[in-house]
């Protein structure tokens, strides 16, 4: 004992972990910001940083400033957004489903918005007997509409079943069959379409971060936001579901209700982000993984701001990585997120077999 | 003594059918009562309806003078604590954080700690002499400290009951009897009502000061050790060579 009834916690607890928290967090920040920038000079016209400087002050070449204000900086924001939002939906799934292989297409709400998607696109194609990518009135609006109404759908029948279901990998089972049976649908509308429209489709499951445009910049950024302010305010009943469904109920929290609205919050943001930018994976399952190596925790009040801005931090990444110059153009951003997801996933399976078998 | 639990009549069972005759039996402020009895004879059943988890198909249980199904989430979790078998296996789960989970049906939204949570929290490490356990991650401990912080954690909950179920069980003998021993310091100390399953007849006849035993269609029976010394093997079938 130092001085006071309870130095000793005050010494773990205020002393020891603000060098935990606010040095990986600066570092973690001026990446972010390093990575913006980098995302909006680089790419297949490189922008001189002198250009960059005269574009931000509100001069430069009219070429640098179309090339930055109406392509890569849209492309940017939608990328950080984006990064965010998938990164919180999967903390809130593998939390809920105490899974650390969970992830937000775990419950099949990518899977009906790709169904909604092929839909659109195959099926107006079918019907109207030319190609939707071909119509004059083909716009990414439409495709997006499609998208958050398929992705609505299975969440709403998702929250109806769970309330059925008393077990969560029930729920998880039935989620991959939904899963299983949009897929279907899908192949079958695949299989009866046309070439090109069949190409259109499979262009728009690759994801990319480059579909939204700067009006709808808006919506994607204020809907995203409510949903990670939604998911910081779950983070008492979270930290309670980590402990086990017994152990929370005995602490006051309704497990139906926390249930419901984590998988609620989680499929919105998701559904809106697969909306908007397609099925992105990879990213909402490890970067949860990276938040709690880096900051050695469970509390959610600290997981949840730290997966946000690694997740935004990981997203410029993949865009930058995918919009190299010499890719010659944009690279699928899934094939992105797999290359750099699918390795911290293993060794995220690995670390816990370690941690586990001691 | 002040009573905080009391069965009325209460049937346990399942879908109409009662597991044993009604029980009448109340718990004590500053008591520690073993539950024994074989498996399926009961005492998951009887916890599950103390808890309000699962109807009495008959009669009633007064928790501090209400059904336990009438309080609220919250209301409920200022009454009675749970110390379990299962654990949490959460990777990055510190000591401190489960231990000051326990103060969460008393914090708000944002699950703000005060100066007073700290200082019982440090309180009640202290009385369980597992302090410098608090930066530690909860899955690299041993299966007696997990127990003991899982208790830590029912203490900060501040509830007149904890329910413990096999609090003993999977630990070494040496631990088994420190954890008896905890188990009465609580209760007479702190002024609990502690509730605890248990198969280790032969440690709970040693230590062990009240005793409740049920077995399928018998009356519950209730006594301290050495009254129930006689009619306990006849009780559980348990026959000698």
């Amino acid at each position: 004992m130092r001085n006071g009834k309870f130095s000793y916690l005050c010494t773990v607890m205020n002393e020891r972990r603000p060098t935990r928290t606010w040095l990986p967090t600066l570092l973690i920040l001026l990446a972010g910001m390093l990575l913006f920038v980098l995302n909006l000079i680089v790419g297949s016209v490189s922008v001189p940083l002198s250009e960059f400087w005269a574009v931000v002050t509100g001069g430069g070449d009219e070429t640098y400033r179309t090339i930055i204000l109406e392509y890569r900086l849209p492309q940017a924001i939608t990328a950080l957004f984006a990064g965010i939002g998938l990164s919180i939906s999967g903390l809130l799934m593998q939390t809920l489903f105490r899974n650390p292989l969970a992830d937000p297409s775990i419950l099949g709400i990518s899977s009906g918005a790709s169904l909604g998607v092929a839909i659109v696109v195959l099926l107006t194609g079918k019907l109207s007997g030319m190609a939707v990518s071909a119509m004059p009135g083909w716009s990414t609006v439409g495709v997006t509409i499609a998208a958050f109404a398929g992705a609505f759908l299975v969440l709403l029948l998702i929250l109806a079943l769970s309330s059925r279901l008393k077990s969560m990998v029930s729920l998880i089972l039935v989620g991959i069959m939904i899963a299983y049976i949009a897929g279907s649908v899908t192949d079958v509308l695949k299989f009866f379409s046309q070439k090109e429209d069949v190409h259109t489709f499979v262009i728009w499951g690759f994801g990319s971060f480059s579909n939204v445009g700067k009006s709808q910049l808006g919506y994607l950024a204020a809907t995203i936001s409510l949903g990670v302010i939604l998911s910081f305010l779950l983070s008492k009943s979270l930290n309670l579901l980590l402990l086990g469904d017994r152990y929370a109920e005995n602490l006051g929290l309704n497990l139906r209700r926390a249930s419901l609205l984590t998988i609620l919050v989680s499929g919105f943001l998701m559904a809106v982000i697969t909306a908007f930018c397609g099925p992105i994976a990879f990213i909402g399952l490890a970067v949860p993984h990276l938040a709690r190596f880096t900051y050695h925790t469970s509390n959610h009040f600290v997981l949840t701001p730290a997966t946000a801005v690694i997740g935004m931090d990981l997203a410029l990444l993949c865009n930058l990585i995918a919009r190299l110059p010499g890719f010659d153009g944009n690279l699928p951003i899934n094939s992105v997120t797999a290359l750099i997801g699918a390795p911290i996933v293993i060794y995220v399976i690995f670390h816990r077999q370690k941690v586990l078998s001691k | 003594m002040k009573e905080v639990l009391r069965t009325l009549g209460l049937e346990i069972g399942y879908k109409g059918n009662a597991l044993m005759p009604p029980i009448d039996a109340a718990l004590h402020e500053g008591e520690a009562v073993a539950l024994v009895g074989a498996n399926g004879s009961g005492k998951t059943t009887l916890f599950k309806t103390l808890t309000g988890n699962l109807k009495p198909i008959g009669g009633n249980v007064e928790l501090c003078g209400k059904p336990p199904a009438e309080y609220t989430p919250n209301e409920r979790a200022k009454r009675f604590s749970l110390v379990l078998t299962e654990k949490p296996d959460d990777l990055f789960l510190r000591v401190f954080d489960i231990v000051a989970a326990g103060r969460y049906p008393h914090s708000g939204l944002m699950a703000k700690l005060h100066d007073e949570d700290y200082s019982m929290i440090q309180a009640k490490l202290q009385i369980i002499g597992i302090e410098p356990l608090i930066d530690r991650d909860f899955v690299s401990l041993s299966d007696g400290e997990k127990q003991k912080v899982m208790i830590a954690k029912a203490l900060v909950q501040d509830t007149p009951i904890i329910y413990m179920d096999e609090p003993t069980a999977f630990l070494d003998y040496p631990s088994k009897v420190e954890l008896m021993l905890l188990i009465d310091r609580l209760a007479k100390e702190e002024h609990k009502t502690i509730l605890y399953s248990s198969h280790d007849l032969e440690l709970l006849m040693k230590h062990a000061s009240t005793m409740w035993v049920v077995a399928k269609g018998k009356p519950l029976l209730s006594g301290t050790p050495k009254e129930l010394d006689q009619e306990i093997e006849s009780y559980l079938n348990i026959h000698k060579p």
